[in-house]
């Protein structure tokens, strides 16, 4: 009765990287024999913990950090399933409250334009429809930014006890963000019908610009990650500026294409997958695909550091987190 | 040492002179941290020197080494804040030395906290689901064991139940259940046996004794030094950071006992204070021959030689002694009245001996505290603590039933009745 992990590897390979030797062999149906069985194996994963930086070796690095993600999908698949389990089983109007921060949002902005405390510009389509689209993607991007230090300090136990593939954590994360945005979107549903807003194919591709916007988010909240962790002014600070962040974004106006506001739709990462996102579900055409593009491109190698960031520091952070 | 090309195919952890800076600031640890990061991003790595210290920082870890091999039960012992813990979250891989390195060839369990990512709301079944998961297993490895888990737990009837109406002792047994049925190679455990009600106990003991047969090996961090011979067959003491024993068991754990009294000592001494008409002086622990001796043998004779020394006479003086464990406190309180002695301390003092002819503690540490009184009860001289310190090192006591244990011999006869 050989386990799975030896039916995998017959010939005793399981020379593997050093992340894989966290895994326990797969147990058979007489339960007993199988650790002897694992043992009688010559070759096997060895872990070296010394003092050394692993970005020394920086294609190992990324190869442990992917094949971290991929032993740790599946307890992220269970940690995510508990957290919107436990998220909604304790509530009276359970799945309601995720709708409901955009949809009030929404109405304060709604309210203040019609007391014409300031002019949102030409829509092209109805401002209502127009601010409720902004709220959602600009509550999808501020979730991501805030998620990689939410979820280390909601699972400092967890982390601080245990080793674990610690990538699974930020699956779990993303995954809520984007559990979240898509409840958001339904929204639009009602609001599309409403305000006879014409779908235009070009919503096929705003998931792309979406995922974008969010995968930067993550990127920035990552590599604010261990200076949030250590000190608690980060996270402070983050809480106190939001609303300024979120009144240079145009969200409740149309962005400003004269100089020096134009300049904020570049200096602003938030902005320009934003009004892709947004045109592309809304309006059919884009003046902001190039900007969009490049910020989109720019995520991909800033995400990449941000995961090496994270996977370096998580021990630092642990120490000091006891120490 | 390197273990992939060691030889010796059977050893499972290798630490090689590792090093480990704490630092207890609160403010300085958020900078060092932050600095450390840094470092660690550009590559600078942190083997440090081990005079480099920064300010604040001191040595929770210092230059220590030690193997285990396949099937070994290792309990790591030592007084609180001794590096027990941190060696244990390295070895792990929770935290990186700072200078040395550790080589671990098999896989690693560890139960550091039962039921770390519990979530109260939901029941035990989807929990287990999902502590399984933290632990590295996959659904369908845990729909096989299900049925072990809850059985070797004892909730059957309350698994479905959601997790906050359990009990602590049934949150716990929980935790180990599915850790211990998880079957790593190597299986760390921080302070989680002093838990769970004894008929538990004994069985989660049961069940490691039968993975240590298996080939598992264990490494055991605990304070309960009196239930380690259940299962660990080695010790590995550290004292300040430091390893200062490696081997058996026994002798692990009375170096442990003495190290617990010795900084009782150190505290006692600063206490005292001179100029006294009457105090005790010298003490030495002797053998049959009055030769001075610190190792016996349960059963053996043990003589105490208690110099008194006096700057004023003492009329009838009396004597008291105590022998102690510092893990068990007073055994046993002797007096001279109670056996009739009186006498009196001259200038300038003289030498009294207790002798006790058949020594009946087991193997462990102790000593003796002393004190000088005069005739009437509120004639205090002086008391001494932690003097004539001792061990009892022989016979092996057992912890499984065959043969005797606990803190002393007793004088017994058994009879089969019918």
């Amino acid at each position: 009765m050989g386990t799975e992990f030896e039916k995998s590897k017959p010939n005793g390979e399981d020379e593997q990287p050093i992340t894989v030797a966290r895994r326990i062999p797969e147990t058979s149906e007489d339960g007993n024999s199988e650790v002897a069985e694992t043992l009688g194996h010559t070759s096997r994963a060895v872990i070296t913990y010394s003092a050394q930086s692993s970005i020394r070796n920086p294609v190992q690095l990324i190869r442990d950090i992917a094949m971290d993600f991929w032993l740790g999908r599946e307890l992220a698949w269970r940690l995510f399933l508990r957290n919107i389990r436990g998220l909604y089983r304790q509530t009276l109007l359970g799945l309601f409250w995720a709708f409901l921060p955009p949809i009030a949002n929404t109405a304060i902005w709604i309210f203040l334009r019609q007391a014409n405390v300031f002019s949102m510009g030409d829509t092209q389509v109805d401002g209502t429809v127009y601010i409720l689209t902004g709220m959602i993607l600009w509550q999808a991007f501020i979730d991501a930014f805030q998620m990689p230090l939410a979820m280390l300090n909601k699972n400092r136990n967890l982390i601080s006890k245990l080793n674990f593939p610690r990538e699974s954590l930020l699956l779990v994360g993303i995954g809520e963000v984007l559990f979240d945005l898509l409840i958001r979107l339904l929204l639009l549903i009602p609001a599309f019908l409403i305000f006879q807003v014409t779908v235009h194919a070009s919503i096929l591709y705003a998931p792309i610009a979406i995922l974008g916007l969010v995968l930067l988010g993550a990127a920035l909240g990552l590599l604010l990650m261990p200076i949030g962790s250590l000190y608690q002014d980060v996270g402070r600070f983050i809480s106190m500026v939001l609303p300024f962040w979120m009144i240079i974004t145009p969200i409740i106006y149309v962005p400003l294409t004269t100089f020096p506001g134009s300049l904020l739709n570049w200096v602003n990462p938030a902005s320009p997958l934003l009004l892709l996102a947004r045109d592309w579900l809304l309006l059919g055409t884009t003046s902001h695909f190039a900007t969009g593009l490049i910020f989109g491109a720019a995520a991909i190698p800033i995400l990449l550091i941000a995961l090496v960031v994270y996977r370096i520091s998580i021990p630092v952070l642990i120490e000091r987190m006891t120490a | 040492m390197n273990l992939s090309r060691s030889s010796s195919s059977d050893l499972i952890l290798d630490v090689d002179h590792v090093w480990k800076v704490y630092c207890r600031n609160l403010k300085r640890a958020m900078w060092y941290g932050l600095k450390d990061v840094g470092r660690e991003i550009v590559g600078g790595g942190r083997d440090r020197s081990h005079q480099n210290l920064r300010t604040g920082e001191f040595f929770a870890v210092r230059d220590a080494s030690f193997q285990i091999r396949r099937g070994e039960c290792l309990a790591m012992i030592g007084p609180n804040g001794a590096g027990k813990s941190t060696m244990l979250k390295m070895i792990n891989g929770l935290i990186k030395p700072d200078s040395g390195s550790i080589q671990i060839s098999g896989k690693i369990g560890a139960l550091i906290e039962l039921g770390t990512g519990f979530n109260p709301i939901l029941s035990g079944r989807e929990n287990i689901y999902i502590n399984a998961a933290v632990l590295g297993m996959r659904k369908r490895e845990v729909d096989s064991l299900m049925e072990k888990i809850v059985e070797f737990a004892e909730l059957g009837h309350v698994i479905n139940d959601p997790i906050k109406t359990y009990s602590s002792g049934m949150r716990v047994r929980l935790g180990f259940s599915i850790a211990a049925n998880l079957r790593p190679e190597l299986l760390l455990m921080d302070e989680v046996l002093a838990v769970g009600d004894v008929g538990f106990r004994m069985k989660c003991f049961k069940h490691l004794n039968e993975l240590v047969k298996q080939g598992v090996s264990i490494v055991l961090v605990t304070h309960a030094v009196g239930m380690l011979q259940r299962v660990a067959t080695r010790s590995v003491v550290f004292g300040q950071g430091k390893i200062v024993h490696d081997g058996d068991l026994e002798t692990g754990c009375t170096i442990y006992e003495e190290m617990l009294g010795a900084s009782d000592r150190i505290r006692a001494k600063k206490k005292e204070e001179s100029g006294r008409a009457g105090e005790i002086g010298s003490v030495e622990v002797c053998n049959e021959l009055m030769e001075p001796q610190a190792e016996f043998e349960t059963g053996e004779m043990v003589r105490l030689r208690i110099q008194i020394n006096a700057r004023e006479k003492i009329k009838d003086a009396r004597l008291v002694v105590a022998l102690c464990s510092p893990v068990h406190g007073v055994l046993s309180s002797v007096s001279t009245p109670y056996q009739g002695i009186h006498f009196d301390v001259d200038l300038p003092g003289r030498v009294i001996t207790l002798e006790i002819p058949k020594i009946p503690f087991l193997i462990g540490a102790y000593h003796f505290n002393i004190s000088l009184f005069g005739p009437e009860k509120v004639d205090f001289y002086h008391r001494s603590s932690l003097r004539g310190v001792f061990r009892i090192v022989g016979p092996p006591t057992d912890g499984n039933g065959y043969g005797i244990n606990g803190i002393t011999k007793l004088q017994h006869s058994w009879k089969i009745n019918g």
